[in-house]
C-alpha cells in the first residue's frame, strides 16, 4: 500500500515535470505532417463582418496555394493591439499581423517587424499600388514593415434636408461656415444639434485637423505636427483662431454631453437623426447606409473643410499587413501579404468602405458617385485638400493619445484655457523632438 | 480540541505545544515527506508557474524603465516609477475616487443586498424565478455592464434621461457622463447594480442557516421584527457578512471594468480609480508605472485585509 501511494505521488511529480518541460520546450513550427505550412494571422481592426470577408478571401488564397493553410486569430477589437504586442514580444504565435500607423513605430523599433523591402522590389504587383499607398508602405528609414490595405481619410457627413431648411445653399466648406450653419440648426428643447463633437476617446484628433487647416500652406507635409520653419503648429496664432472657432462650435452647437463622447455617439447621433454634421472616416458610409431614422436622400458627404487659407490637410490614416521578424515562414507570409494588396483588396476597400490601395480601383464607377465623390474632389485637388503625415509613428503617440484627450476635456469642462492646453501641447512636443 | 493529555512516554510536564512537536519529529520521516512533497507537487508547480513567477516578474517592472513602445533599453531606475505616479497632478483625485468608488459601492450593495435577501427568504409563489433573476447581473460581464450603463446614461439618447422627462421630474437633458460629479455617481449606481447580487447570494445563504428555534425563542421572548434582526440575525451571520464586506472591498477596489467602460477614466481624468488608471497606463505602453500602481494595490490591500480581520477577531473576543 505505502509502496503504491509513494508511486502515484511519484507519478504525479514526473507528469507536473514532463508538463512542464512540454510547455517551455514547445514551439510551433507551423508546419503540418504532410508539408503544407499553417501561418498564423491576426488581426487587429476587426468587425465581424470584415473577419468573414477575410476568411473568405483566405479561402480564395488556399485554393491558389495548396501548400499554404491560414489560421485566422480575431482577438477583441479593444484589446488587439495588446494582444498583438504580447504575441510579438513572446517571439511566437503569429507569422502575419495586421500593423497600424500607428504600431508601426513602437513594432518597428523593438525589432518585431520583418523588413520587406527586398521581397517588395522582386514583387510585379508594387506598380499597381497608388503613390499614397507606396509612400505609406516604407518608415521615415526606408523599411517595408507592412502594406497599407486602404485608406481612411475625414470627410463632412451633412444632412441635406435640414441644411436646406435653415436657408443654406449647400454644405459648409470652411470651418467657420460649419459653426454657423451647426449654431443655426441647433436646437436642444428639441433634441436637434448641430455638430456630432468629439470629446471623448481621440477627441484631440479633430481640433488638430482644426489647425492643421488654418496652419495650411505653412504646414510641413511630412510631420503635419511642424510649421516649415521647424516649430509645432501648436504655437501658432493660426492655432489659437482654430481653436477659438473648433471649442465655439462646441458651446454653440453641439450636444453639451458630447464632453464623453468618442466614435459609437458620434455616429449614433448622426444615425438617429439628433445632429446635422459629423467629421468622420468613409467606413461610416456603410453604417448610415443602414439608417432607419435617416433616409438616403436626406444625407451627403462633403469635402474636408478648409481654414482661412483656403487648404486643409487630410490626415490620411492607415493600416496594413505585415509580417513578424520572428515568423519562420516569412516566404509564405510575404506571398500571402503579395495576394491580399493585390485584385483581392478591391473587393476588400470596397465593402469595408475605405480609400482603395490600387490605382485601377480609383476608376471604378462605386468611388465616383453618392458618399464617395467628396473623395474623389479631395484626392484630385492636392493643392486644397493637402495630403500630410501626422507624427503617428513615434513611440510616444500612445502616450500622447492619452494626455491630449484628457488636455481637451479639460478645456470642455473649464478646468483648462484653450491657450495653456495649446502651450502645453507646444511644450510636450517641442521637449519629445529635442530627447529623442 | 485543545486537549493537554499526555501520550506515554511524554516528560512530565511538559505542554501540549511542546508535545506536538515531539509528535511530528517521531513520526515525520524523510521519505514520508517526500511522498507528501510529490503529492504537492503539481499544486505548488502551478502556483509557482502560474502566480508567483508572473507576479515577480510583474513586480521587476516597477523599478525599471519599462516602456513597452521600446524596450530596447529598460534599466534599473528605484523608485522613480513610485514618484512619477504620486508627482501626478491626477494622483490626489484618483485616491480620493477610490476611496468613493469602494465605500459609495460598498454600502448601498450592503443594505440593498441585505433587504432583498430578507425578503428572498421568505416563501412565495415563483421565488425561484424571482431569485435567478435578482443574481442575473452577477453572470454578466463588468465591461458589458459598463457599456450598457453607458448607453443609459447618455444624455440626448439613453434611457434615464427619457424616463425622468417622462415622469417629469426633469425638463432638460442631465449630461450624467460629461460632468465629472455626476459621471462618478452614474458610474457608482452602476457597481450598486450589479455588486447588490453578491451580496443577496451571501447573505441569503447565511440567512437560511439561522436556525427556527432561535427565532422563535426570541418571538416567545417577546422580540419584534426589528430586535430579532438587530440581536439574533445579525450577530447569527456576523462572520459571514465580516467576510462578504472583505472579499467585496477587495473586488470593488480591484474592479476596474466598469468605470473603463462608461467613461474611460473621463471627463478629464475625473473618474479615474488608481486600476482603471493602471489599465490607461499599460495602453499607453508604461507597462513600469503600470506595474509600480499594482504593487500599490497589492500592498494597500493586504495592509486593509490584516488589519480588518485583526479588528474582527479582537470584536469576537469580546
Amino acid at each position: 500500500m505505502k509502496r503504491s501511494i509513494r508511486s502515484i505521488a511519484l507519478g504525479s511529480a514526473a507528469l507536473v515535470a514532463a508538463g512542464t518541460l512540454i510547455a517551455c520546450g514547445s514551439s510551433d513550427s507551423g508546419t503540418a505532417a504532410g508539408g503544407a505550412v499553417t501561418l498564423q494571422m491576426i488581426e487587429s481592426l476587426s468587425s465581424p463582418d470584415r473577419t468573414t470577408l477575410l476568411k473568405s478571401m483566405l479561402a480564395t488564397f488556399e485554393s491558389q496555394n495548396p501548400g499554404i493553410k491560414v489560421q485566422l486569430v480575431t482577438p477583441p477589437t479593444e484589446q488587439a493591439d495588446n494582444k498583438i504586442q504580447q504575441i510579438l514580444q513572446a517571439g511566437s504565435g503569429a507569422d502575419v499581423l495586421e500593423v497600424r500607423d500607428t504600431t508601426v513605430g513602437p513594432f518597428g523599433t523593438n525589432g518585431w517587424l520583418y523588413d520587406m523591402t527586398p521581397d517588395m522590389a522582386k514583387w510585379t504587383g508594387l506598380g499597381d499600388l497608388t503613390d499614397t499607398a507606396q509612400k505609406y508602405s516604407k518608415t521615415a528609414d526606408g523599411k517595408t514593415y507592412f502594406i497599407p490595405y486602404g485608406f481612411y481619410g475625414l470627410s463632412l457627413f451633412y444632412r441635406t434636408d435640414l441644411v436646406k431648411a435653415a436657408g443654406f445653399a449647400g454644405p459648409p466648406k470652411s470651418w467657420d461656415e460649419l459653426l454657423e450653419q451647426a449654431s443655426k440648426i441647433q436646437d436642444a428643447g428639441k433634441n436637434k444639434y448641430g455638430y456630432a463633437f468629439r470629446g471623448g476617446k481621440n477627441g484631440f484628433s479633430n481640433v488638430v485637423t482644426a489647425i492643421e487647416a488654418y496652419v495650411g500652406d505653412d504646414l510641413d507635409t511630412e510631420n503635419a505636427f511642424k510649421t516649415k520653419d521647424g516649430k509645432t503648429i501648436f504655437a501658432t496664432d493660426e492655432a489659437k483662431q482654430a481653436a477659438a472657432t473648433y471649442f465655439k462650435l462646441f458651446k454653440q452647437a453641439s450636444p453639451p454631453s458630447s464632453v464623453a463622447w468618442g466614435y459609437p455617439e458620434m455616429v449614433e447621433g448622426f444615425n438617429n437623426g439628433s445632429t446635422a454634421f459629423l467629421l468622420q472616416d468613409p467606413e461610416v458610409i456603410a453604417a448610415i447606409s443602414k439608417s432607419s431614422a435617416v433616409k438616403a436622400d436626406q444625407w451627403s458627404t462633403a469635402p474636408l473643410l478648409v481654414g482661412p487659407s483656403g487648404k486643409a490637410a487630410q490626415p490620411v490614416a492607415t493600416a496594413g499587413w505585415g509580417v513578424a521578424q520572428a515568423s519562420s515562414h516569412k516566404p509564405e507570409a510575404v506571398k500571402l501579404i503579395q495576394f491580399l494588396s493585390g485584385e483581392a483588396s478591391k473587393e476588400f476597400d470596397q465593402k469595408n468602405s475605405l480609400v482603395p490601395i490600387l490605382k485601377s480601383a480609383q476608376n471604378d464607377e462605386f468611388y465616383k458617385t453618392g458618399p464617395w465623390a467628396s473623395y474623389v474632389t479631395m484626392t484630385k485637388d492636392t493643392s486644397t485638400w493637402l495630403t500630410v503625415i501626422q507624427p503617428r509613428g513615434v513611440a510616444w503617440w500612445s502616450e500622447w493619445q492619452t494626455k491630449a484627450d484628457s488636455d481637451l476635456q479639460q478645456v470642455l469642462i473649464g478646468k483648462l484655457s484653450s491657450d495653456d492646453m495649446l502651450a502645453g501641447w507646444d511644450t510636450y512636443w517641442t521637449q519629445k523632438w529635442a530627447t529623442k | 480540541m485543545t486537549t493537554t493529555e499526555q501520550r506515554p512516554g511524554a516528560p512530565v510536564g511538559v505542554p501540549g505545544r511542546r508535545k506536538a512537536v515531539s509528535h511530528g519529529r517521531r513520526t515525520f520521516s524523510s521519505s514520508k515527506g517526500f511522498t507528501v512533497l510529490a503529492f504537492l507537487a503539481p499544486a505548488i508547480v502551478v502556483v509557482l508557474l502560474f502566480t508567483y513567477y508572473p507576479m515577480i516578474r510583474g513586480a521587476q517592472m516597477a523599478f525599471r524603465q519599462w516602456n513597452l513602445y521600446d524596450l530596447r533599453t529598460t534599466p534599473w531606475i528605484g523608485f522613480d516609477n513610485f514618484r512619477s505616479l504620486m508627482n501626478d497632478p491626477n494622483w490626489g483625485t484618483i485616491v480620493s475616487n477610490t476611496v468613493i468608488w469602494v465605500v459609495g459601492s460598498l454600502i448601498p450593495q450592503l443594505v440593498i443586498g441585505f433587504g432583498l435577501a430578507l425578503l428572498l427568504r421568505r416563501k412565495f409563489r415563483g421565488r425561484g424565478i424571482y431569485q435567478a433573476l435578482v443574481f442575473f447581473p452577477w453572470a454578466v460581464s463588468g465591461f458589458l455592464i459598463g457599456i450598457l450603463f453607458r448607453w443609459m446614461f447618455n444624455s440626448e439618447f439613453g434611457v434615464i434621461n427619457d424616463l425622468l422627462k417622462k415622469v417629469g421630474l426633469i425638463d432638460a437633458n442631465i449630461p450624467w457622463l460629461a460632468d465629472p460629479d455626476l459621471a462618478r455617481l452614474s458610474t457608482v449606481i452602476a457597481n450598486v447594480w450589479y455588486g447588490v447580487t453578491f451580496f443577496t447570494i451571501m447573505i441569503l445563504a447565511a440567512l437560511q442557516s439561522v436556525p427556527d428555534d432561535v427565532l422563535e425563542a426570541s418571538a416567545i421572548d417577546g422580540a419584534g421584527k426589528v430586535r430579532t434582526l438587530w440581536s439574533v440575525v445579525i450577530p447569527y451571520i456576523r462572520t459571514t457578512l465580516a467576510l462578504t464586506v472583505l472579499l467585496r472591498v477587495i473586488w470593488i477596489f480591484n474592479f476596474p471594468d466598469i468605470i473603463y467602460g462608461m467613461t474611460g477614466g473621463g471627463p478629464a481624468n475625473q473618474t479615474h480609480i488608481i486600476t482603471t488608471w493602471m489599465i490607461s497606463l499599460t495602453q499607453q505602453g508604461d507597462y513600469g508605472r503600470a506595474s509600480a500602481l499594482g504593487l500599490i494595490v497589492l500592498v494597500v490591500l493586504v495592509a486593509f485585509a490584516s488589519f480588518y480581520l485583526l479588528a474582527v477577531k479582537e470584536r469576537d473576543k469580546k
